[in-house]
C-alpha cells in the first residue's frame, strides 16, 4: 500500500515533515490541581493532575525526600475503532511506567518533600501518537497546577515508510509495519528523556528518523509555550487588584 | 520494582557514593571495564524448547511451547507470538507473586518488541489452516535469581529457547481437507521454527546526570543509576528496538554513542548464541543414536570448551582460552572414569570424599575471593562468583582453573576438592555453582 | 467548586459575550506594561548579585522559571510568584482546615497545601480554662473538641525542614466553625492583609479568609468568655435572613473565585450588593449575566 505518493504527500495530504494540527487547552477539569487537553489531529487526551498533596499509601514510598509520582494512563474504551475489551491491559501498564519516569525525570521533586503527585492520563480518541499526546498533555497540567519542572517535557514520534521518513504518524502509518520512533525531550536543557522504537531500523535511517522526530518536539514546545504564556497573562491581569 | 517496598533492599548511601565516586575514575566495582559483559553462559534442558541463561548472578529460564489456535482476525494467515514474563519472588525480595508488576511487565514488552516487531521469528510460517488454524507459539520467562540486567538475560533466554524449540509436524488432510492430523515426534521430526535475525537487547545504565555509561548494570549499579536505555540489535547492524523509558535526559550524542556500541557488540554474541545451539542440537543428535558414552562425551566436550569461555573483549582471555584447551585435552587423555552429566568424580577419588553436606562450608568462598583478586591482578578478568558448567562437560571446570592462577591450584585444591565432592553427591549442579570448580582439577588429576 | 473556565461553565449570549470581553480587555490595559509573567522554563534576565529566591532555578550559570508565574523583585532577591499552585505555609498564617483524622495527641487538618497540617492537643486552647498541661484525659475525650470532618481555623505555628506543617489554635478566635460554609477557592487570591476575621455587622455574618484559600462565611458567634463554663450549648435556630446573607456572601465568592479576581472584604461586599441593587436573586447569581455584571464593576472598580 502506498503511503507517500510521488508527489510527497500522504494519506490524509500532509507532507512528510508536516506534522498533524495541535489544540491545546489547560484548566479543563475543575476539580483537578491542573488538568489540560491536548488535540493531535484526531488523537485527543486529557490530563488531569493532583498533587501535592498528603500521600495516601505510605507503603508506596521510597524516597523520604522526594515527591512520589504516580501515574495512570488508559484509554477510553470508545477510543478505538472497535470497542476495547478492557481499560488497562499490559500495554496501558507499560505506558503508565514510562510516561511516570518521564515526568518524574522533568519534576524538582525535591523540593516537595513527603507529598504525592497523581498524573491521570485518559485517551479519549486514539489516531496514533497516544503517549506524546499524553505527555504532552501531562506537561500542561502540571505546569498549569504550579508544579515546580526542571523544563517541559515535550514529545513526538515518527515513522519510516516508502523509504521516507514520516513525521507524526497517525493510526493508519502506525499499523503498517514500518518503524515508529517516539521521542521524548527536554527542548531548553537540549535532553532526550523518553526513546522507544519498534520494528527494524538501519543505523543510518534510524538517525534521520530520530532527527526529525526531535525536530517535530521543538514544534510542540513552541506550542506549549505559547498556551502557558496566554494561561499565565491571562490568570495575572485579571487577579490584580 | 513497586510492590513490595518494605522488603526491598535499599542501597545504603555509602555503597551508592561509592559506586558513582568509582564511576567517576572508570572503575566498576567488580572490576569490569565500563562497557564488560558478566559471563554469560546458556545451558539448554531435557525437553525441546528450554533454555537457562546465566549472565553473572542473573539467572534466567525460557520455555517456548507452541499450541493450535484460531488466528487473529485482521492476520488470519499469521501465526502468532506471545511472552510471558514471571517475575518469581525467590530472585528478589521485592517481587510479588501473582499478576506481573509494572517492571515484568515492561520486560515483557522489551523482548516483545524486539521479537515480533522486527519480525525475528517468522509466522507465516506457522500458518496451518488459513483463517483457522495457526501455531501459537508461547514463550515463558521465569526469573529466578536478579543479579542485575534482567532484560539482556531473559532475551537471550529466549532466543536460545526459540532456536531449540521444536514444533510438531502436521498435516493437512481429512475428508474436505480441513482436519489437521498432528503427528507425534516418534512418527515425524518435529520441526524447527525458522528464524530470520536474532535480535540482542543490550542495556546501558547511566549515571551521573547522564555523562556516565555502562553496560550490563548489576543489582547494586541499577539500585544507584539514574537512567536506562535498552537497545535490541541484531548482527546485520539492524536496530530492532529501543526502549529509554524516561528517567535522566541525555544528550543525543550519548544516546548514538550507545547504539553504536551495541550494534558492535551484536555479532560476537549472536555468534555465542549459535554456537551454543549448534552444540547442543549436536549432542541432541549424538543421544538418538545408542552410543557408548564414553565416546560420546569426549567428542562433545573438546570444541565447546573454547566456545564457554569466549569473553568479549580480552585478548587474555582468548589466551586462556588457548590453554585451557590443551588442558583439557592432557586432562581428557588421563581421566578414566566414565564421564557423566553429573560428574560423579566422586567415585574416581574416594579417598578425598569425606562425607556429607555438613563439609559444606559457605564461607570457604573467602579462598576464592584471594585468588579471584590474584588472577584479576595479573589478567583483568571478569570477576563472577558464580560459574556454570556445562552439562556435558566436566573440562570446563578444569579450564577455569587454568584461567585463574596457576600457582593457587595445588595449594588451595586439597580442601576444595572435599567440598567439590559432596556437591557431586547432591546431584544437581546449576544452582549451587557458586562454589568453586577448582577442585575438580585435583580430582581429575588423581 | 473553582470553576475555572468561565466558558466551559456558563453560556454567554451574544451581548453578554461583547459586554464581557470588553472588561476583560479594560482590564488588561489596566495591568502594567511591563509583562512579569514567566513559564517553566523561560530564562529570567538578572543581575548575577540578586538573589535567587522560589521559582527559580540555576542551570549552566543561565536563571530559569521553574514554574509559571509573576517574577517579583524585592530589594535583592528575586522570586516567581506562582499562581495557580497549592498553598505555601507560612508562619502565622491564619488558615480554615478541615478535620481528616483524629490521632493519639493530635488531629490531622487538610489544608489545600503540600501536606496536611498537625494540629496538637497541646496547642489548643481548652474551652473552660486558658492554659493547662493536658491530661491522658484529654487524649481520650480528644473527640469532644474536634471529630472528622469539622471544620477549624487556626494559625500556623511551625514549619519543619521537610514541609510538615504545624498549626496552633491557642486563642479563642480559632476553634471549631460551625453554622456557616465554607468555600475553597485558589489560594493565591487570598492575599496577605492585617484583618483575616470580619465581623459583617450589617448582615450579622463572620467571614474568616483563610491564606490557604478555605473561606468560611458562617453566622456570628460571640467570642465566649473563658471564664463562664456553659453546660450544655443550646442549639440556636439561625434565621432565615441570616441563612440568606450567608449564601449570598458565598455566591459572591463563587462568582469572584471563577472571575479570578482577588478576594478582598471590600470586593465581596460590593458583589454582594451589587447583587443586591440589581435585585439579583440568589439563584441566579451563579449565572451569566451576573458575572458579566461583576466583571463590568470590576473593571470599572479598578480604574
Amino acid at each position: 500500500m502506498e503511503y507517500v505518493n510521488p508527489e510527497g504527500l500522504r494519506l490524509d495530504g500532509r507532507r512528510f515533515n508536516e506534522m498533524r494540527q495541535i489544540v491545546a487547552e489547560v484548566g479543563v477539569v475543575s476539580k483537578a490541581d491542573g488538568s489540560a487537553v491536548f488535540e493531535m489531529g484526531n488523537t485527543k487526551v486529557i490530563a488531569a493532575v493532583y498533587g501535592p498533596r498528603e500521600i495516601q499509601n505510605k507503603s508506596l514510598q521510597k524516597k523520604n525526600d522526594h515527591a512520589l509520582v504516580l501515574c495512570e494512563y488508559s484509554m477510553a474504551q470508545f477510543s478505538t475503532g472497535d470497542r476495547r475489551r478492557q481499560k488497562f491491559d499490559r500495554r496501558s501498564t507499560e505506558l503508565s511506567l514510562v510516561i511516570r519516569q518521564t515526568m518524574e525525570a522533568c519534576i524538582l521533586t525535591e523540593l516537595l518533600p513527603h507529598s504525592q503527585i497523581d498524573i491521570f492520563l485518559q485517551v479519549l480518541q486514539a489516531d496514533g501518537g497516544t503517549r506524546s499526546a499524553c505527555i504532552n498533555a501531562a506537561t500542561l497540567a502540571l505546569a498549569d497546577a504550579g508544579i515546580p519542572m526542571r523544563d517541559l517535557a515535550v514529545s513526538c514520534s515518527a515513522g519510516y515508510l516508502n523509504s521516507t521518513p514520516l513525521l507524526d504518524l497517525n493510526y493508519v502509518e502506525d499499523s503498517a509495519g514500518g518503524a515508529d520512533v517516539t521521542v521524548g525531550i527536554l527542548p531548553k536543557l537540549d535532553k532526550v528523556t523518553l526513546l522507544q522504537m519498534d520494528a527494524k531500523l538501519p543505523m543510518e535511517t534510524f538517525e534521520t528518523v530520530f532527527a526529525l522526530a526531535s525536530e517535530g518536539c521543538k514544534a510542540i514546545a513552541e506550542r506549549i509555550r505559547e498556551v502557558l504564556q496566554e494561561n499565565t497573562k491571562q490568570l495575572e491581569y485579571r487577579r490584580a487588584a | 520494582m513497586e510492590g513490595r517496598v518494605a522488603n526491598m533492599w535499599r542501597l545504603t548511601v555509602n555503597e551508592s557514593k561509592f559506586v558513582e565516586t568509582a564511576l567517576q575514575s572508570e572503575l566498576r566495582v567488580d572490576g569490569r571495564g565500563l562497557y564488560d559483559y558478566r559471563k554469560l553462559t546458556i545451558k539448554f534442558g531435557k525437553e525441546y524448547g528450554s533454555s537457562e541463561v546465566q549472565l553473572g548472578q542473573t539467572h534466567v529460564m525460557g520455555f517456548v511451547t507452541a499450541q493450535l489456535v484460531q488466528p487473529y482476525k485482521d492476520r488470519p494467515n499469521e501465526g502468532s507470538l506471545s511472552i510471558f514474563t514471571e517475575f518469581s519472588p525467590m530472585a528478589d525480595p521485592s517481587f510479588e507473586p501473582g499478576r506481573p508488576g509494572e517492571s515484568a511487565v515492561e520486560l515483557g514488552r522489551i523482548i516483545d518488541r524486539g521479537l515480533r516487531e522486527s519480525r525475528a521469528v517468522d509466522t507465516e510460517s506457522l500458518c496451518v489452516l488459513a483463517g483457522k488454524m495457526v501455531w501459537s507459539v508461547r514463550i515463558d520467562l521465569h526469573i529466578l535469581d536478579n543479579g542485575g540486567n534482567l532484560v539482556d538475560a531473559a532475551n537471550i533466554a529466549a532466543l536460545a529457547a526459540l532456536m531449540t524449540f521444536r514444533r510438531p509436524d502436521c498435516t493437512v488432510g481429512g475428508e474436505n481437507g480441513q482436519e489437521v492430523i498432528i503427528h507425534p515426534p516418534e512418527e515425524r521430526e518435529p520441526l524447527p521454527l525458522i528464524i530470520h535475525h536474532l535480535p540482542i537487547a543490550f542495556t546501558f545504565g547511566f549515571f551521573n546526570k547522564g555523562n556516565i555509561v555502562v553496560m550490563d548494570p548489576t543489582y547494586v549499579e541499577e539500585a544507584v543509576m539514574c537512567g536506562r536505555m535498552t537497545v535490541t540489535v541484531n548482527a546485520n547492524g539492524d536496530i530492532c528496538a529501543i526502549q529509554k523509558p524516561g528517567e535522566e535526559g541525555v544528550s543525543q550524542t550519548v544516546i548514538l554513542h550507545c547504539m553504536r556500541l551495541a550494534s558492535s557488540r551484536a555479532a560476537a554474541t549472536t555468534k555465542i548464541i549459535r554456537e551454543e545451539v549448534e552444540a547442543y542440537n549436536r549432542e541432541r543428535s549424538l543421544q538418538k543414536v545408542k552410543r557408548h558414552p564414553t565416546l560420546a562425551k569426549s567428542e562433545v566436550s573438546g570444541p565447546t570448551v573454547a566456545v564457554k569461555e569466549e569473553h568479549r573483549k580480552s585478548s587474555d582471555q582468548e589466551k586462556a582460552a588457548e590453554i585451557s584447551r590443551e588442558h583439557v585435552e592432557r586432562l581428557d587423555l588421563c581421566s578414566e572414569e566414565p564421564r557423566s552429566n553429573k560428574e560423579e568424580e566422586v567415585t574416581a577419588s574416594p579417598t578425598n570424599f569425606k562425607g556429607g553436606p555438613s563439609k559444606w562450608d559457605p564461607y570457604s568462598e573467602a579462598m576464592d575471593v584471594d585468588s579471584l583478586k590474584a588472577s584479576l591482578a595479573s589478567r583483568g578478568d571478569s570477576v563472577t562468583k558464580s560459574s556454570s558448567k556445562k552439562t556435558t562437560n566436566g573440562s570446563e571446570n578444569a579450564e577455569k582453573d587454568a584461567e585463574m592462577s596457576v600457582e593457587e591450584v595445588t595449594g588451595d585444591l586439597g580442601k576444595k576438592d572435599t567440598i567439590e565432592a559432596t556437591k557431586q553427591k547432591d546431584g544437581e549442579m546449576t544452582l549451587k555453582d557458586a562454589v568453586k570448580p577448582k577442585k575438580k582439577r585435583k580430582n581429575k588429576n588423581n | 467548586m473553582m470553576m475555572r473556565k468561565l466558558k466551559l461553565e456558563l453560556p454567554l449570549n451574544q451581548t453578554q459575550k461583547v459586554r464581557f470581553e470588553r472588561a476583560m480587555e479594560r482590564l488588561k490595559l489596566l495591568t502594567s506594561e511591563t509583562n512579569n509573567s514567566v513559564i517553566v522554563a523561560d530564562s529570567i534576565h538578572e543581575d548575577a548579585l540578586l538573589l535567587k529566591g522560589h521559582g527559580t532555578s540555576e542551570v549552566d550559570g543561565e536563571l530559569l522559571a521553574n514554574v509559571c508565574g509573576v517574577i517579583v523583585h524585592v530589594d535583592k532577591l528575586v522570586y516567581v510568584r506562582t499562581l495557580r499552585a497549592k498553598y505555601k505555609p507560612e508562619v502565622r498564617d491564619i488558615v480554615v482546615g478541615r478535620v481528616i483524622e483524629v490521632f493519639q495527641s493530635c488531629w490531622r487538618v487538610e489544608l489545600n497545601s503540600n501536606q496536611d497540617g498537625v494540629l496538637k492537643l497541646s496547642s489548643m486552647n481548652m474551652p473552660d480554662t486558658v492554659q493547662r498541661r493536658k491530661t491522658s484525659a484529654d487524649e481520650l475525650n480528644m473527640r469532644d473538641i474536634f471529630v472528622e470532618d469539622d471544620v477549624v481555623c487556626a494559625e500556623v505555628g511551625c514549619i519543619h525542614r521537610d514541609g510538615g506543617l504545624e498549626l496552633q489554635a491557642s486563642s479563642h478566635k480559632y476553634g471549631k466553625l460551625e453554622k456557616g460554609e465554607l468555600l475553597k477557592v485558589d489560594p493565591y487570591l487570598v492575599n496577605k492583609s492585617y484583618h483575616h476575621f470580619h465581623y459583617i455587622e450589617s448582615l450579622g455574618i463572620d467571614l474568616i479568609l483563610g491564606r490557604n484559600g478555605y473561606i468560611w462565611v458562617g453566622e456570628h458567634v460571640q467570642v465566649q468568655d473563658p471564664l463562664i463554663v456553659e453546660t450544655r450549648k443550646e442549639q440556636s435556630h439561625t434565621p432565615l435572613e441570616t441563612r440568606q446573607n450567608i449564601l449570598r456572601i458565598g455566591n459572591a465568592i463563587r462568582v469572584l473565585s471563577n472571575l479570578g479576581f482577588t478576594m478582598t472584604k471590600e470586593v465581596i461586599m460590593e458583589t454582594s450588593n451589587l447583587s443586591n441593587k440589581e435585585n439579583i436573586d440568589l439563584h441566579d447569581m451563579l449565572g451569566s449575566e451576573f458575572h458579566v455584571l461583576v466583571a463590568e464593576n470590576e473593571a470599572g472598580r479598578r480604574r
